[in-house]
């Protein structure tokens, strides 16, 4: 048992606490209680999936701005994954196992983060610390077979999360402000487009959201 | 390579096929070629029944005879989902039962029980995919990937946990109900999409069951007789409100979930027939009201007495809940005004239903007589 063993359930109650946020600590975690017990193939294979599924979504999702839904009964969720990763803990202490499950504590983790959260990039934030933890339980056991439908599942939740967050939450677009720098050189083209919109030079915020997509405003 | 093993391997793979050719034909043919190409999978599925490919068992494939059957019947309601459909203009939409099928079966037969669960993974994957391309319908199709996966994670979780220990065989038994789609417990299934993805998906759930019982141990057969008859129970409760109609629709899965707890596979069986050709979005229809409430005759009524003559031995107490559950489920799930006459219906699909059910109901336990189970 590493540090980075123990350390993984507990950044994934931070994600069940927190969401998104604490995915690609997660991630990074995992991969090193990975690597820790060895670098034959399919623990580099493993380490490397986990660290693609943890952080590529969160970076996707830094592009998008947050939905914003309401959370109802956060506080006592964290407390609901504790105790069932203590009663995994006795059970498995009762059954005569003495490693410690830090995979599937981490996956108990992130079940409970998919079930009793209801917005859909903390679901999807679950369902990536899932994939974290039975990878990991997954290379812990060398169970080869685990390990690459976890890949299948991982890159099945990853597209399909992507699409549905590009489709359901708008995009942060970058808008470069007229009477900057780069508009300056323009002079004479932009002078007649300011005089249209009517913003003599004020300068407007970087970051403007794109209307909401057809399920954005169908979905609301 | 034997006539037995090339049959085996072209029933895998016929559905693929006419997913291919369906999705490229013109809209107006399709239904046709689809309804050709699913009766020559079901005829490739009975006859790899018939006549298994001998030496299976000894290259890790899975050759049970019930498997084999389920596979028949996952290939009956395919035929009967492309009976029912019309033209569809979406050729995503028009493939799609026929690669649902195709994936479930294939995940039956995998050597490893963990490999049947990625293969269900990418069937809903497909299935996700094509139900969520219209607009409005992206958190749909996530609920539907959220669901399926929780069950597919719980199930693999399980599997990683000693052999035989009570939290393995409780954690694959929630997986397992959340992929059959046992209500309230399952998925967020709507009628349109139920048939086309829902149907081989949950029945290969079922059958998966089967296989997963080495290692789930006791604790899986009486987690999953516990699901089962919380099921049948909640049914019986809800009566015919909304909610009960709703739960009615998964009756025979309940059922099928209590057989597979109980070690009777051939009435499990059964009640995959009934599921297979009666369940889901089908239940509103006199007929398959009928056979889901195991009226006979057919398979679901057959598999009722399997179920409990088998049950009495293995505890009275579940088969007195068992027996008491389907009863008043029954008595209150049945529609205010009865059945109607319409015994036999009038369209082509649903003919073909009732006697597939019929006659699974006769052949199956005179084939369990013969020593063919």
């Amino acid at each position: 048992m590493t540090l980075a063993a123990i350390l993984a359930p507990l950044l994934a109650l931070c994600v069940v606490a927190r969401g998104m946020g604490f995915l690609p600590a997660l991630g990074v975690v995992t991969a090193i209680a990975i690597l820790v017990d060895g670098l034959e193939p399919l623990q580099q294979v493993g380490a490397g999936l986990v660290l693609v599924f943890s952080i590529g979504p969160a970076w996707f999702l830094s592009y998008y701005q947050h939905d914003g839904v309401q959370e109802r009964g956060g506080p006592a969720v964290p407390f609901l994954a504790l105790g069932l990763m203590v009663v995994l803990l006795l059970a498995s202490a009762r059954s005569g196992s003495a490693a410690f499950p830090a995979g599937l504590c981490v996956v108990l983790a992130g079940l409970v983060a998919v079930t009793c959260r209801h917005a859909m990039v903390w679901q999807w934030a679950g369902l990536l610390t899932c994939i974290n933890g039975i990878m990991l339980a997954g290379v812990v056991e060398k169970q080869i077979m685990v390990v690459g439908v976890t890949a299948l599942a991982g890159c099945v939740i990853a597209l399909l999360g992507g699409m549905c967050v590009h489709r359901v939450m708008p995009r942060i677009a970058v808008v470069r402000a007229p009477g900057r720098d780069g508009d300056k050189k323009k002079g004479k083209k932009h002078k007649s487009s300011q005089s249209e919109t009517g913003s003599t030079g004020a300068p407007r915020p970087d970051y403007v959201p794109k209307p909401p997509l057809a399920d954005a405003e169908s979905e609301a | 390579m034997t006539i037995p093993v090339f049959l085996a391997a072209l029933a895998f793979a016929w559905p693929l096929l006419g997913a291919a050719v369906v999705m490229s034909v013109s809209t107006p043919r399709s239904r046709d070629v689809a309804v050709w190409m699913a009766g020559i999978g079901c005829l490739l599925a009975l006859a790899v029944f018939l006549f298994p490919a001998t030496g299976a068992v000894a290259t890790g494939w899975d050759d049970d005879p019930v498997q084999r059957a389920g596979r028949v019947m996952l290939a009956c309601g395919l035929l009967l989902t492309v009976l029912e459909s019309r033209d569809m203009a979406d050729r995503f939409l028009r493939g799609l039962p026929h690669v649902s099928t195709a994936l479930a079966g294939l995940a039956c037969v995998a050597p490893d029980p963990v490999i049947g669960l990625g293969i269900l993974e990418a069937s809903l994957a497909y299935g996700v995919f094509v139900f969520s391309r219209p607009a409005g319908q992206a958190r749909a199709g996530w609920a539907l990937v959220r669901t399926g996966s929780v069950g597919i994670f719980l199930v693999l979780a399980g599997l990683l946990l000693p052999v035989g220990s009570p939290s393995a065989g409780l954690m694959m038994a929630c997986g397992i109900v959340m992929l059959a789609g046992l209500t309230p417990f399952g998925q967020p299934w709507r009628a349109e999409n139920d048939t086309f993805l829902f149907l081989p998906f949950a029945g290969a759930a079922l059958l998966l069951a089967m296989r997963l019982r080495v290692h789930g141990g006791e604790a899986f057969d009486n987690a999953l007789v516990a699901a089962g008859l919380a099921s049948v129970w909640l049914t019986a409760c809800a009566g015919r409100s909304d909610d009960g109609m709703r739960l009615f629709r998964t009756f025979p899965s309940a059922l099928a979930l209590i057989a597979v707890g109980a070690q009777a596979d051939v009435a499990a069986l059964l009640f995959l027939c009934g599921w297979c050709l009666a369940g889901g979005s089908r239940s509103g229809r006199s007929w398959a009201a009928r056979a889901l409430a195991c009226f006979p005759p057919g398979a679901p009524f057959v598999g009722c007495l399997l179920l409990l003559s088998m049950m009495s031995d293995w505890s009275w107490i579940f088969t007195v809940l068992t027996v008491a559950g389907i009863l008043c489920a029954v008595v209150r799930a049945v529609p205010a005004g009865g059945f109607g006459r319409d015994i036999w219906p009038d369209d082509v699909a649903g003919r073909m239903a009732c006697s597939v059910l019929v006659l699974t109901g006769f052949l199956v336990p005179l084939a369990m007589m013969l020593g063919a189970f």
